[in-house]
Protein backbone atom coordinates (compact mmCIF):
# COMPACT_ATOMS: atom_id res chain seq x y z
CA UNK A 1 0.00 0.00 0.00
CA UNK A 2 1.35 3.38 -0.55
CA UNK A 3 0.69 6.76 1.23
CA UNK A 4 1.68 9.45 -0.62
CA UNK A 5 1.10 13.12 0.64
CA UNK A 6 0.51 16.12 -1.37
CA UNK A 7 2.20 19.13 0.72
CA UNK A 8 1.58 22.49 -0.38
CA UNK A 9 5.02 24.59 -1.32
CA UNK A 10 6.04 27.22 1.44
CA UNK A 11 8.22 29.11 -0.99
CA UNK A 12 7.47 31.92 -3.38
CA UNK A 13 7.48 29.88 -6.76
CA UNK A 14 8.87 32.72 -8.23
CA UNK A 15 11.75 32.24 -10.65
CA UNK A 16 13.17 35.77 -12.08
CA UNK A 17 13.72 36.14 -15.36
CA UNK A 18 17.56 36.47 -16.67
CA UNK A 19 18.47 39.55 -17.68
CA UNK A 20 21.92 40.62 -19.50
CA UNK A 21 24.44 43.26 -17.73
CA UNK A 22 23.78 46.57 -19.66
CA UNK A 23 26.08 47.01 -22.35
CA UNK A 24 29.99 48.00 -21.54
CA UNK A 25 31.84 51.14 -23.11
CA UNK A 26 35.17 50.40 -24.62
CA UNK A 27 36.94 52.66 -22.54
CA UNK A 28 35.77 55.16 -19.67
CA UNK A 29 38.31 57.67 -20.19
CA UNK A 30 36.34 61.05 -20.36
CA UNK A 31 33.91 59.48 -19.35
CA UNK A 32 31.91 59.78 -15.85
CA UNK A 33 32.18 57.24 -13.27
CA UNK A 34 30.17 57.13 -9.89
CA UNK A 35 31.29 56.71 -6.99
CA UNK A 36 28.89 55.45 -4.18
CA UNK A 37 29.86 55.03 -1.06
CA UNK A 38 27.32 52.75 1.17
CA UNK A 39 28.27 54.27 4.69
CA UNK A 40 30.44 51.72 6.56
CA UNK A 41 33.53 51.87 7.94
CA UNK A 42 37.02 52.46 6.60
CA UNK A 43 34.54 53.10 3.06
CA UNK A 44 35.53 56.18 1.90
CA UNK A 45 39.18 55.77 2.30
CA UNK A 46 39.19 53.39 -0.09
CA UNK A 47 36.99 55.23 -2.04
CA UNK A 48 39.37 58.13 -2.24
CA UNK A 49 42.18 55.93 -3.13
CA UNK A 50 39.93 54.65 -6.34
CA UNK A 51 38.90 58.07 -7.36
CA UNK A 52 42.39 59.45 -7.35
CA UNK A 53 44.09 56.54 -9.78
CA UNK A 54 40.24 56.86 -12.04
CA UNK A 55 41.30 60.72 -12.31
CA UNK A 56 44.61 59.85 -13.01
CA UNK A 57 43.58 57.47 -15.56
CA UNK A 58 41.76 60.63 -17.28
CA UNK A 59 38.22 59.12 -15.97
CA UNK A 60 35.64 61.08 -14.72
CA UNK A 61 34.22 60.81 -10.90
CA UNK A 62 31.51 62.25 -9.10
CA UNK A 63 31.12 61.08 -5.31
CA UNK A 64 27.79 60.17 -3.48
CA UNK A 65 27.08 57.98 -0.17
CA UNK A 66 24.13 56.85 0.54
CA UNK A 67 22.83 57.35 4.09
CA UNK A 68 23.20 53.79 5.60
CA UNK A 69 24.46 50.69 4.96
CA UNK A 70 21.60 48.93 5.99
CA UNK A 71 19.06 49.52 3.54
CA UNK A 72 18.90 50.14 -0.58
CA UNK A 73 19.64 53.87 -1.71
CA UNK A 74 16.79 55.85 -1.72
CA UNK A 75 15.20 55.86 -5.23
CA UNK A 76 16.01 59.44 -5.93
CA UNK A 77 19.37 59.19 -5.50
CA UNK A 78 19.55 56.26 -7.65
CA UNK A 79 17.74 58.22 -10.05
CA UNK A 80 20.31 61.20 -9.73
CA UNK A 81 23.25 58.67 -9.93
CA UNK A 82 21.84 57.26 -13.43
CA UNK A 83 21.52 60.81 -14.67
CA UNK A 84 24.83 61.96 -14.16
CA UNK A 85 26.98 58.47 -14.80
CA UNK A 86 27.93 56.65 -17.42
CA UNK A 87 29.54 53.97 -14.49
CA UNK A 88 29.04 53.13 -11.15
CA UNK A 89 31.47 51.97 -8.71
CA UNK A 90 29.49 50.73 -4.73
CA UNK A 91 31.78 49.78 -2.46
CA UNK A 92 32.73 49.01 0.40
CA UNK A 93 30.91 45.95 2.39
CA UNK A 94 32.24 43.79 4.40
CA UNK B 1 11.51 19.34 3.55
CA UNK B 2 15.13 19.82 5.27
CA UNK B 3 17.15 18.88 2.16
CA UNK B 4 15.04 21.68 0.25
CA UNK B 5 16.38 24.07 2.73
CA UNK B 6 12.31 24.47 3.70
CA UNK B 7 13.25 24.33 7.42
CA UNK B 8 14.96 25.45 9.99
CA UNK B 9 17.17 22.51 11.30
CA UNK B 10 14.24 21.23 13.27
CA UNK B 11 11.71 18.48 12.02
CA UNK B 12 8.45 20.60 10.27
CA UNK B 13 4.91 19.35 10.10
CA UNK B 14 4.13 18.46 7.06
CA UNK B 15 2.07 20.93 4.95
CA UNK B 16 -0.81 18.99 3.36
CA UNK B 17 -3.75 21.02 2.02
CA UNK B 18 -6.19 19.65 4.32
CA UNK B 19 -3.57 21.43 7.36
CA UNK B 20 -3.65 24.67 5.76
CA UNK B 21 -7.46 24.70 5.04
CA UNK B 22 -7.96 24.29 8.63
CA UNK B 23 -4.95 26.88 9.58
CA UNK B 24 -6.56 29.57 6.92
CA UNK B 25 -9.52 28.97 9.15
CA UNK B 26 -7.81 31.22 12.10
CA UNK B 27 -7.93 34.28 10.06
CA UNK B 28 -10.88 36.55 8.82
CA UNK B 29 -8.62 37.04 6.03
CA UNK B 30 -8.84 35.51 2.23
CA UNK B 31 -6.29 33.33 1.62
CA UNK B 32 -5.00 35.09 -1.63
CA UNK B 33 -4.58 38.24 0.14
CA UNK B 34 -1.58 40.16 -0.67
CA UNK B 35 -0.41 41.24 2.97
CA UNK B 36 3.48 41.73 3.33
CA UNK B 37 6.40 41.82 0.80
CA UNK B 38 9.06 39.62 1.96
CA UNK B 39 12.77 40.53 2.14
CA UNK B 40 15.05 40.30 1.05
CA UNK B 41 13.97 38.69 -1.97
CA UNK B 42 10.58 41.15 -1.75
CA UNK B 43 8.34 38.78 -2.64
CA UNK B 44 4.72 39.43 -2.33
CA UNK B 45 3.26 37.04 0.29
CA UNK B 46 -0.29 35.84 0.79
CA UNK B 47 -2.22 34.64 3.90
CA UNK B 48 -1.66 31.00 2.03
CA UNK B 49 1.53 30.97 1.88
CA UNK B 50 2.30 32.20 6.04
CA UNK B 51 -0.68 29.65 6.65
CA UNK B 52 1.83 26.71 4.97
CA UNK B 53 4.85 27.96 7.31
CA UNK B 54 2.80 28.51 9.84
CA UNK B 55 2.05 24.21 9.74
CA UNK B 56 5.19 23.78 9.33
CA UNK B 57 6.21 25.62 12.21
CA UNK B 58 3.67 23.59 14.24
CA UNK B 59 1.25 26.68 14.72
CA UNK B 60 -2.29 26.23 15.99
CA UNK B 61 -5.15 28.18 13.45
CA UNK B 62 -5.69 30.93 16.31
CA UNK B 63 -2.28 32.02 16.66
CA UNK B 64 -2.07 32.81 12.66
CA UNK B 65 -3.04 36.44 12.70
CA UNK B 66 -0.21 36.76 15.47
CA UNK B 67 2.08 35.17 12.79
CA UNK B 68 0.65 37.81 9.80
CA UNK B 69 0.65 41.14 11.82
CA UNK B 70 4.03 40.12 13.09
CA UNK B 71 5.17 39.82 9.44
CA UNK B 72 3.22 43.00 8.84
CA UNK B 73 5.51 44.93 11.51
CA UNK B 74 9.21 43.21 10.67
CA UNK B 75 8.35 43.66 6.78
CA UNK B 76 8.37 47.54 6.47
CA UNK B 77 11.08 50.47 5.80
CA UNK B 78 11.51 51.24 9.44
CA UNK B 79 11.65 47.68 11.11
CA UNK B 80 14.49 47.10 7.92
CA UNK B 81 14.06 43.12 8.28
CA UNK B 82 16.67 42.99 5.21
CA UNK B 83 19.15 44.72 7.15
CA UNK B 84 18.62 42.94 10.28
CA UNK B 85 19.14 39.64 8.23
CA UNK B 86 22.38 40.92 6.18
CA UNK B 87 24.23 42.14 9.36
CA UNK B 88 26.69 40.02 10.74
CA UNK B 89 25.83 40.92 14.52
CA UNK B 90 23.98 38.06 16.40
CA UNK B 91 20.19 39.55 16.51
CA UNK B 92 16.70 38.90 15.11
CA UNK B 93 13.50 40.09 15.37
CA UNK B 94 11.73 39.71 18.78
CA UNK B 95 8.56 39.82 19.30
CA UNK B 96 6.26 41.27 22.45
CA UNK B 97 2.81 40.63 22.22
CA UNK B 98 0.09 42.21 24.36
CA UNK B 99 -3.68 42.63 24.74
CA UNK B 100 -6.50 39.94 25.62
CA UNK B 101 -5.50 37.95 22.21
CA UNK B 102 -2.01 37.01 24.46
CA UNK B 103 -4.28 35.05 27.00
CA UNK B 104 -7.08 33.77 24.48
CA UNK B 105 -3.81 31.81 22.63
CA UNK B 106 -2.03 30.83 25.56
CA UNK B 107 0.90 32.49 25.16
CA UNK B 108 3.22 32.72 28.19
CA UNK B 109 4.75 35.83 29.84
CA UNK B 110 5.35 33.50 32.80
CA UNK B 111 8.03 30.90 34.46
CA UNK B 112 10.41 30.41 31.36
CA UNK B 113 8.82 33.22 29.42
CA UNK B 114 11.89 33.79 26.90
CA UNK B 115 12.82 29.98 27.16
CA UNK B 116 10.38 27.36 25.29
CA UNK B 117 7.68 24.71 26.64
CA UNK B 118 4.96 26.90 25.03
CA UNK B 119 3.21 25.95 22.14
CA UNK B 120 2.55 29.63 20.85
CA UNK B 121 5.91 31.48 21.91
CA UNK B 122 7.64 28.82 20.44
CA UNK B 123 5.68 28.85 17.50
CA UNK B 124 5.12 32.06 16.02
CA UNK B 125 8.27 33.41 16.03
CA UNK B 126 9.26 30.39 14.12
CA UNK B 127 6.74 30.83 11.56
CA UNK B 128 7.80 34.03 10.66
CA UNK B 129 11.53 33.09 10.65
CA UNK B 130 10.40 30.14 8.40
CA UNK B 131 8.39 33.08 5.71
CA UNK B 132 11.61 34.83 5.72
CA UNK B 133 13.70 31.38 5.05
CA UNK B 134 11.36 29.93 2.52
CA UNK B 135 9.25 33.13 0.83
CA UNK B 136 11.50 36.06 0.98
CA UNK B 137 14.73 33.98 0.10
CA UNK B 138 16.85 34.90 3.15
CA UNK B 139 18.76 32.15 4.92
CA UNK B 140 21.91 31.40 7.31
CA UNK B 141 24.75 31.45 5.23
CA UNK B 142 22.88 33.24 2.56
CA UNK B 143 21.81 36.22 2.79
CA UNK B 144 21.58 35.52 7.29
CA UNK B 145 25.63 36.86 7.36
CA UNK B 146 25.25 36.60 11.29
CA UNK B 147 28.97 35.74 12.60
CA UNK B 148 27.76 34.13 15.50
CA UNK B 149 23.47 34.24 15.41
CA UNK B 150 21.72 33.16 18.33
CA UNK B 151 19.23 30.68 19.69
CA UNK B 152 15.99 33.03 19.40
CA UNK B 153 16.68 33.67 15.47
CA UNK B 154 14.64 30.01 15.77
CA UNK B 155 11.54 32.62 16.74
CA UNK B 156 11.54 34.62 19.76
CA UNK B 157 7.80 35.79 20.92
CA UNK B 158 6.49 36.04 24.28
CA UNK B 159 4.06 38.34 25.94
CA UNK B 160 3.91 40.94 28.75
CA UNK B 161 2.40 40.18 32.24
CA UNK B 162 0.07 42.80 32.26
CA UNK B 163 -2.50 41.79 34.57
CA UNK B 164 -0.66 41.69 37.32
CA UNK B 165 1.47 45.41 36.82
CA UNK B 166 0.26 48.65 37.84
CA UNK B 167 2.69 50.04 35.38
CA UNK B 168 1.58 50.85 31.16
CA UNK B 169 2.33 47.98 29.18
CA UNK B 170 4.60 48.07 26.15
CA UNK B 171 1.88 48.32 24.03
CA UNK B 172 -0.02 51.31 25.88
CA UNK B 173 3.80 53.05 26.06
CA UNK B 174 3.62 53.03 22.53
CA UNK B 175 0.03 54.61 21.87
CA UNK B 176 -2.41 51.86 22.05
CA UNK B 177 -4.67 50.77 25.04
CA UNK B 178 -5.13 47.71 26.86
CA UNK B 179 -8.66 46.23 25.22
CA UNK B 180 -6.41 46.06 21.70
CA UNK B 181 -4.19 43.37 20.71
CA UNK B 182 -0.52 44.72 19.46
CA UNK B 183 2.42 43.09 18.37
CA UNK B 184 5.81 45.39 19.10
CA UNK B 185 8.55 43.89 16.91
CA UNK B 186 12.26 45.27 18.18
CA UNK B 187 15.53 43.99 16.63
CA UNK B 188 17.33 41.62 19.14
CA UNK B 189 20.47 39.66 20.65
CA UNK B 190 19.78 36.67 23.38
CA UNK B 191 18.53 37.47 26.65
CA UNK B 192 21.00 38.28 29.57
CA UNK B 193 20.20 37.62 32.71
CA UNK B 194 21.50 40.65 35.41
CA UNK B 195 21.30 39.32 39.18
CA UNK B 196 20.37 41.37 41.78
CA UNK B 197 18.80 39.52 45.21
CA UNK B 198 20.12 42.08 47.89
CA UNK B 199 18.57 45.11 46.70
CA UNK B 200 15.57 46.05 48.60
CA UNK B 201 14.89 49.88 47.78
CA UNK B 202 14.29 51.04 44.10
CA UNK B 203 17.43 52.94 44.83
CA UNK B 204 19.68 50.69 44.92
CA UNK B 205 18.16 48.09 42.26
CA UNK B 206 18.20 50.65 39.69
CA UNK B 207 21.86 51.12 39.86
CA UNK B 208 22.31 47.53 39.24
CA UNK B 209 19.99 47.34 35.87
CA UNK B 210 21.98 50.60 34.78
CA UNK B 211 25.10 49.35 35.62
CA UNK B 212 24.46 45.90 33.71
CA UNK B 213 22.77 47.89 30.88
CA UNK B 214 25.91 50.26 30.15
CA UNK B 215 27.73 46.83 28.63
CA UNK B 216 25.15 46.02 26.27
CA UNK B 217 26.88 45.36 23.14
CA UNK B 218 29.51 47.38 23.96
CA UNK B 219 30.74 49.58 26.77
CA UNK B 220 31.89 52.00 24.36
CA UNK B 221 28.49 52.15 22.05
CA UNK B 222 26.41 55.15 23.31
CA UNK B 223 23.19 56.45 21.27
CA UNK B 224 23.32 54.14 18.31
CA UNK B 225 21.76 50.92 19.54
CA UNK B 226 18.87 50.30 21.78
CA UNK B 227 17.73 47.59 24.23
CA UNK B 228 14.82 46.15 26.08
CA UNK B 229 15.00 45.38 29.72
CA UNK B 230 12.84 42.37 30.97
CA UNK B 231 11.27 43.15 34.12
CA UNK B 232 10.81 40.29 36.37
CA UNK B 233 8.15 40.14 39.01
CA UNK B 234 10.23 40.58 42.11
CA UNK B 235 12.39 43.20 40.11
CA UNK B 236 9.57 45.24 39.24
CA UNK B 237 7.56 44.89 42.59
CA UNK B 238 10.43 46.66 44.56
CA UNK B 239 9.75 49.78 42.35
CA UNK B 240 5.93 49.01 42.23
CA UNK B 241 5.99 48.91 46.10
CA UNK B 242 7.31 52.17 46.74
CA UNK B 243 5.31 53.60 44.53
CA UNK B 244 7.38 54.81 41.41
CA UNK B 245 5.93 55.19 38.03
CA UNK B 246 7.18 53.72 34.90
CA UNK B 247 8.01 57.52 33.73
CA UNK B 248 9.94 57.46 36.94
CA UNK B 249 12.07 54.30 36.80
CA UNK B 250 12.60 55.18 32.84
CA UNK B 251 13.65 58.89 34.08
CA UNK B 252 15.87 57.97 36.74
CA UNK B 253 17.51 55.12 34.99
CA UNK B 254 18.46 57.61 31.66
CA UNK B 255 20.43 59.86 34.23
CA UNK B 256 22.04 56.64 35.46
CA UNK B 257 23.32 55.97 32.27
CA UNK B 258 24.92 59.23 31.07
CA UNK B 259 28.58 58.28 30.11
CA UNK B 260 31.45 60.21 30.10
CA UNK B 261 32.89 60.04 26.68
CA UNK B 262 37.17 60.39 27.98
CA UNK B 263 36.39 56.78 29.25
CA UNK B 264 35.09 55.41 26.02
CA UNK B 265 37.55 57.37 23.43
CA UNK B 266 39.60 54.75 21.33
CA UNK B 267 42.61 53.73 23.09
CA UNK B 268 41.19 54.33 26.61
CA UNK B 269 42.18 51.75 29.10
CA UNK B 270 44.58 50.29 26.73
CA UNK B 271 41.53 49.39 24.24
CA UNK B 272 41.62 50.37 20.84
CA UNK B 273 37.92 49.73 20.44
CA UNK B 274 36.57 53.16 20.95
CA UNK B 275 34.61 56.37 19.86
CA UNK B 276 37.01 59.23 17.87
CA UNK B 277 39.18 61.57 19.86
CA UNK B 278 36.83 64.34 18.39
CA UNK B 279 33.88 63.26 21.08
CA UNK B 280 36.28 63.64 24.16
CA UNK B 281 34.91 65.87 27.18
CA UNK B 282 31.04 65.04 26.54
CA UNK B 283 28.74 63.45 28.15
CA UNK B 284 26.34 61.31 26.45
CA UNK B 285 23.30 58.99 26.43
CA UNK B 286 23.65 55.35 26.72
CA UNK B 287 20.67 54.84 24.96
CA UNK B 288 18.39 57.81 22.70
CA UNK B 289 15.33 58.66 23.90
CA UNK B 290 13.06 56.43 24.14
CA UNK B 291 15.83 53.86 23.00
CA UNK B 292 15.27 51.17 26.24
CA UNK B 293 11.86 49.43 25.79
CA UNK B 294 10.82 47.66 29.12
CA UNK B 295 8.52 44.75 29.23
CA UNK B 296 7.59 43.20 32.29
CA UNK B 297 7.45 39.33 31.80
CA UNK B 298 8.56 36.18 34.13
CA UNK B 299 7.90 33.88 37.03
CA UNK B 300 7.09 34.93 40.30
CA UNK B 301 9.90 33.68 41.91
CA UNK B 302 13.69 34.72 41.38
CA UNK B 303 15.27 38.15 41.67
CA UNK B 304 16.65 38.13 38.11
CA UNK B 305 15.83 40.14 34.89
CA UNK B 306 17.40 40.39 31.38
CA UNK B 307 18.66 42.70 29.22
CA UNK B 308 17.84 42.11 25.65
CA UNK B 309 20.80 44.30 23.64
CA UNK B 310 19.48 45.59 20.40
CA UNK B 311 21.01 46.94 16.70
CA UNK B 312 21.67 50.13 14.54
CA UNK B 313 18.52 52.29 15.54
CA UNK B 314 16.88 54.98 14.16
CA UNK B 315 16.40 55.11 9.91
CA UNK B 316 20.09 53.90 9.38
CA UNK B 317 19.51 50.41 11.07
CA UNK B 318 16.24 49.61 12.96
CA UNK B 319 12.73 50.72 14.24
CA UNK B 320 10.83 49.16 17.01
CA UNK B 321 7.28 48.94 15.74
CA UNK B 322 4.33 48.06 16.99
CA UNK B 323 1.17 47.04 15.10
CA UNK B 324 -2.11 46.23 16.10
CA UNK B 325 -3.51 42.81 15.23
CA UNK B 326 -5.74 41.84 12.89
CA UNK B 327 -8.36 38.97 13.76
CA UNK C 1 23.04 44.63 -4.65
CA UNK C 2 19.39 46.23 -5.20
CA UNK C 3 21.10 49.30 -5.97
CA UNK C 4 23.35 47.90 -8.41
CA UNK C 5 20.61 45.85 -9.99
CA UNK C 6 18.37 49.05 -9.96
CA UNK C 7 21.28 51.15 -11.87
CA UNK C 8 21.58 48.57 -14.00
CA UNK C 9 18.09 48.44 -14.96
CA UNK C 10 18.45 52.49 -15.87
CA UNK C 11 21.17 50.89 -18.78
CA UNK C 12 24.27 52.23 -16.60
CA UNK C 13 26.93 49.63 -16.15
CA UNK C 14 27.54 49.17 -12.29
CA UNK C 15 29.66 47.34 -10.03
CA UNK C 16 30.10 46.51 -6.21
CA UNK C 17 32.97 45.92 -4.12
CA UNK C 18 32.74 43.58 -1.01
CA UNK C 19 34.83 41.34 1.06
CA UNK C 20 35.44 38.10 0.69
CA UNK C 21 33.28 36.70 2.84
CA UNK C 22 30.46 37.92 0.85
CA UNK C 23 31.01 36.13 -2.16
CA UNK C 24 28.39 33.01 -1.43
CA UNK C 25 25.99 35.92 -0.01
CA UNK C 26 26.35 37.78 -3.29
CA UNK C 27 25.91 34.62 -5.62
CA UNK C 28 23.03 34.05 -4.01
CA UNK C 29 21.73 37.66 -4.30
CA UNK C 30 22.77 37.95 -7.97
CA UNK C 31 20.52 34.30 -8.30
CA UNK C 32 17.38 35.72 -6.76
CA UNK C 33 17.90 39.03 -8.59
CA UNK C 34 18.13 37.07 -12.08
CA UNK C 35 21.31 39.25 -13.50
CA UNK C 36 24.92 37.94 -13.06
CA UNK C 37 25.77 41.12 -10.82
CA UNK C 38 29.56 42.70 -11.84
CA UNK C 39 31.32 41.94 -8.30
CA UNK C 40 35.33 42.12 -6.97
CA UNK C 41 35.91 41.14 -3.83
CA UNK C 42 39.07 42.83 -1.47
CA UNK C 43 40.57 40.94 1.20
CA UNK C 44 38.74 40.59 4.83
CA UNK C 45 38.75 41.93 7.47
CA UNK C 46 38.16 45.65 6.17
CA UNK C 47 37.31 47.25 9.43
CA UNK C 48 41.14 47.21 11.12
CA UNK C 49 42.89 48.59 8.45
CA UNK C 50 44.96 51.26 8.49
CA UNK C 51 44.44 53.90 5.83
CA UNK C 52 47.60 52.82 3.85
CA UNK C 53 46.65 49.36 3.89
CA UNK C 54 42.83 50.59 2.60
CA UNK C 55 44.94 52.10 -0.22
CA UNK C 56 47.05 49.09 -0.58
CA UNK C 57 43.84 47.30 -1.31
CA UNK C 58 42.26 50.12 -3.93
CA UNK C 59 45.22 49.53 -5.82
CA UNK C 60 44.43 45.53 -5.78
CA UNK C 61 41.73 45.44 -7.16
CA UNK C 62 41.61 48.23 -9.48
CA UNK C 63 42.52 47.12 -12.72
CA UNK C 64 39.79 44.16 -11.97
CA UNK C 65 36.63 47.13 -11.03
CA UNK C 66 37.80 48.85 -14.57
CA UNK C 67 37.77 45.17 -16.30
CA UNK C 68 34.28 44.70 -14.99
CA UNK C 69 32.81 48.09 -16.08
CA UNK C 70 34.59 47.68 -20.13
CA UNK C 71 34.27 45.54 -23.03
Amino acid sequence: MTNTKVLLDPTSENAPAERSLSKRPETLIALTVGLLDISKGRGDIFLNRLEEKLTDTGIKVLRFKKPTFTKPAPVDLRHEIASKCDAVIEALAD
Amino acid sequence: MFERSWTDGLPVVPPTAERVRKMLGGTSRSADEIVVSVPPNLIECNVEKIAINAVMAGCKPEFLPVVISALETICTEEFNMHGVLATTMSVGPVFVVNGPIARDIGMNSGINVLGHGNRANSTIGRAVQLVINNVGGGGPGGVDRSTLGHMGKQGFCFSENELSSPWPSLAENRGYNSSQNVITAFTGEGPRLVMDQKSRTPESLIRTLAEHLISTVSSSVVVGMDAMLVLSPEHSARFHEAGWSKDRFLEEITGMMMIDTDNIIAGSGGIEEGLPAELKGMSLPKFRPGGLLLAQAGGPAGLFSAIIGGWLNGPSGSEPTSKEILL
Amino acid sequence: MHDIDDIERRGIPAVMIASTPFEDAAQKQADALGLDIARVFVPHPVQDRTDEEMHEMADLVFNKVLDTLTR
